[in-house]
């Protein structure tokens, strides 16, 4: 309790002394600090954000925002680079073995690199050969149902007990290789439901097919069905991130579940390849966390629906948490033979 | 609000010296990309997205829109001129267009597309206007088994404008279906004809071939007619369209809209096919009056320039009323206006009025501006005719590699289009047409995937197609189709006679 009243009080204390002093004073401290931290002949060219999927995609979005704030606050031209192909397996690919480690690469790539390096890359380079340096935000899979279709009424728990005693009736959207068809398939296990499993190319086609009464269930992100909600054509029945969605009226996975295990969102991070002079990656560290904490950049994440965390505010801090995520996914992967023990 | 007074919003909105200027900017940077081979909308919206974030919604999505149907107004002057399609969805345009020039009728033709993509944007718009709620509720209703229909009555269709040799067409098609299946099942997610290669995983990129197959071969064709001494002359006769076009036009002009829009509204569909179909409906209504494709009909230009131009218009529907993106171009559109704190969809029209129709009365307003830039820039679009070959040349070759590299930024890609060039050059040599080829390559992974999930979803295999009452309609068509081309080609005995 007490602590609890000192961090509020620290809080107010500081968003006081925020509010005095005004948000320009805040980024001009900032600002310096980053050209104090700034290494003499760096950079020399413009720095490289390289996105492994298309253009106007959250991943996008999400980069774009921070190249903005980034260049305003350090001064350093960036741009960022669609790398895409391979549903991302490409420019993991280019990031983690073949980008020269001078500083002026970076990337910004969420949690299915892990797949990639566990399974696809075949062993050409690991995730390990990456090295985080700050936290950007996650977002949870989203499971809908039509708010005027045969499931319009139902709970989460009532359609699984459907798929429990007619296996193969109720129809999911699934995006066949991904982290869609993970959480499919952990929730199978997890209840012995079976569902049938119409396969889609990303999370939108699959909102139209819920819409339409082609499926009943529909798995997207926030971004991808946020209006739908909103309007009341489909119906939020499950969030399946670590913690319920400020956005969406339903409950975890896990609580519908009684587990603690059933989390799959998209976590993003910046990256750079390892190697990367120790003065340079101090500095780079330094400005994408001031960056992703700005209070623009919390603005336009937040317009986007992902639910940001302040707490990685430390290179070590965000490689911890990358390096947790990795594990779980690697025990999933373990668990359902899609990786040897 | 009811559809005359969200107009008047959106006009009063766009009607402002700072957004008709972006506007304008996006109409003529369009034009000049979908001129250039190889660079079109897609590559343009990416690049140009980040200088949208500090501009105002409606500017922003003005310009970028402007950009996108620019882009098809542009694509079709390089195909006509130098036979080089400048955007995938104007190859077909190169046909007759290409050969009206060459008969000394480039400003007709150039005219003419102009034209009838201006008619065609406007109706559609004004379709979009009217109906856009309920249309978009219509297109969420097909699911995979009528999208698998669509497509196969599409395909039926397009067979109608393979020429030459069948053999040959029924070869390219086989051909563009293996291309088409090289990468990532659609279905089980495993990887095809990979062999292990991160490149080859991601299959062959569209842009990549088209600017190979249509553009360097048509430059390796030209060079081969350089040395042997046989300079292609261009004589310019008629800059305008006579009375006999417009009557020829007409017709087209209608089918052409009419198709593309309906086209435009279904995911996947697109200017792409909406243009092979028009063409080929084009074709088939010309040689029923006796009129031979292949020597500079102008109908040939007309319909699939509507049907594109048409295309683009009613894409803007799943997009802006159900925030669903049709193809890649408008998923950039997409995340554009969500950067804007604007959520496409069903609430849109409600939460930002003034964005919908803002939105909306700028495509209006760019439309005519790229009716006024383009018909007096005839004149001057031709005189690139004038350029010498040793100088368009080696520029469209290097252009067709900026634009090869540029969608992925992967040299893997410019590879890519160079074997195709490479290839595309050796079959037109062996008078194979590349029609059914990239045909097969856009509707192929369509066809698949509808087919697939269809097969998924269906608890008795194919009695799906008959348990749905718009597959079975789009399938009789179909068979319609089949049933009465072949009746006419044993009736009239013509040996000259294509396909079906």
């Amino acid at each position: 309790m007490y602590n609890y009243i000192t961090k509020t009080a620290a809080g107010l204390a500081v968003a006081i002394a925020w509010a005095v002093s005004g948000p320009a004073l805040a980024n001009d401290d900032i600002a310096a600090k980053l050209a104090e931290m700034k290494p003499d002949g760096f950079p020399s060219e413009v720095i490289e954000i390289n996105v492994v999927y298309p253009a106007g995609g959250g991943m996008d979005l999400n980069a774009r925002i921070l190249a903005r704030v980034f260049e305003r606050i350090t001064g350093d031209s960036v741009v960022v680079n669609n790398r895409t192909g391979g549903a991302g397996l490409v420019g993991h690919s280019y990031i983690a073995s073949q980008a020269p480690n001078d500083g002026h690469t970076v990337g910004v790539i969420a949690n299915l690199v892990f797949a990639d390096s566990m399974i696809r890359s075949e062993g050409a380079w690991s995730y390990e050969d990456l090295d985080p340096i700050a936290y950007l935000n996650s977002d949870g899979l989203i499971l809908v149902v039509n708010s005027q279709g045969p499931m319009a009424e139902k709970s989460l728990a009532e359609i699984i007990e459907t798929a429990k005693s007619e296996p193969g009736t109720i129809r999911i959207t699934n995006v066949p290789g991904s982290m869609y068809e993970y959480m499919i398939e952990q929730l199978e296990s997890e209840t012995g439901a079976s569902f049938l499993k119409v396969p889609f190319q990303g999370g939108a086609p699959g909102v139209a097919a819920v819409l339409g009464n082609n499926v009943d269930i529909a798995i997207a992100f926030l971004g991808e069905v946020r209006s739908h909600i909103d309007g009341d054509r489909v119906r939020p029945v499950a969030v399946s991130g670590s913690e319920r969605s400020p956005f969406v009226d339903a409950p975890t996975l896990n609580e519908v579940l009684n587990t603690d295990d059933v989390v799959w969102q998209a976590t993003r991070w910046v990256t750079l390849p390892k190697g990367v002079d120790p003065e340079r990656r101090a500095y780079l560290a330094a400005a994408f966390i001031a960056a992703a904490a700005d209070e623009e950049t919390q603005k336009e994440f937040q317009a986007l629906g992902a639910t940001t965390n302040m707490s990685y505010d430390t290179p070590e801090a965000v490689a911890e948490h990358v390096n947790r995520l990795a594990n779980l996914e690697r025990t999933f992967f373990e668990n359902t033979g899609r990786l040897e023990n | 609000m009811d559809a005359i007074s969200g107009l008047v919003l959106g006009f009063g909105v766009i009607l402002t010296p700072e957004n008709l200027y972006w506007c304008f900017v996006g109409s003529i940077l369009g034009t000049l990309l979908g001129v250039l081979p190889g660079i079109g909308p897609l590559v343009a919206l990416s690049v140009l997205l980040p200088v949208t974030f500090g501009m105002p919604p409606v500017a922003a999505i003005a310009m970028l829109a402007a950009i996108f149907y620019g882009a098809s107004y542009g694509g079709s002057i390089s195909s006509i001129l130098v036979n080089i399609p400048g955007d995938a969805s104007s190859i077909v345009t190169a046909i007759e267009g290409n050969q009206m020039a060459l008969n000394g009728r480039a400003g007709v033709a150039l005219g003419m597309s102009a034209i009838c993509s201006f008619i065609a944007s406007t109706v559609s718009l004004v379709f979009l206007s009217f109906l856009s709620p309920v249309l978009a509720e219509f297109a969420v209703r097909m699911g995979p088994p009528e999208y698998a229909a669509l497509v196969v009555l599409g395909l039926i269709c397009t067979l109608m404008m393979i020429r030459g040799s069948i053999l040959k067409g029924l070869v390219m098609l086989s051909f563009g279906a293996f291309v088409a299946s090289v990468g990532i099942d659609v279905v089980t997610g495993t990887q095809r004809f990979a062999y292990g290669s991160v490149n080859l995983i991601s299959g062959f990129d569209l842009i990549a071939i088209v600017i190979g197959l249509f553009g360097v071969s048509e430059i390796l064709l030209n060079i081969e007619q350089i040395f042997q001494n046989k300079p292609v002359k261009t004589r310019l006769r008629d800059l305008w369209p006579t009375k006999k076009d417009w009557k020829d036009s007409a017709m087209p002009i209608a089918r052409g809209t009419g198709l593309g829009f309906c086209l435009g509204l279904i995911p996947g569909g697109g200017p792409i096919t909406a243009s092979f179909m028009s063409y080929a409906i084009e074709k088939r209504a010309a040689e029923r009056k006796g009129h031979r494709f292949g020597t500079g009909r102008i109908e040939g230009v007309a319909g699939p320039e509507s049907a594109n131009n048409a295309a683009v218009s009613g894409g803007m529907i799943p997009l802006l009323s159900l925030g669903i993106p049709g193809n890649p171009v408008t998923a950039i559109l997409l995340g554009a206006l969500v950067i804007q704190g604007v959520q496409p969809g069903p609430m849109m029209i409600q939460q930002y009025p003034e964005v919908f129709w803002g939105v909306i009365a700028s495509m209006y307003v760019g439309n005519v501006f790229l009716l006024l830039l383009n018909l007096p820039l005839v004149g001057l679009w031709v005189q690139l005719l004038r350029i010498p070959y040793v100088a368009l040349f080696p520029t469209i070759l290097l252009l067709a590699i900026v634009g090869s590299y540029a969608s992925n930024k992967n040299m893997y890609d410019v590879w890519v289009m160079l074997g195709f060039g490479v290839l595309g050059y050796g079959l037109r040599k062996l008078e194979y047409d590349l029609a059914p080829l990239i045909l097969a390559v856009v509707l192929g992974p369509l066809l698949e995937e509808s087919l697939r999930q269809s097969m998924v979803m269906s608890p008795d295999g194919l009695m799906i197609f008959a348990h749905r009452p718009m597959s079975v309609a789009l399938l009789s068509l179909a068979a319609l189709v089949i049933g009465f081309s072949l009746y006419s080609r044993f009736n009239r005995r013509r040996p000259k006679c294509t396909i079906i």
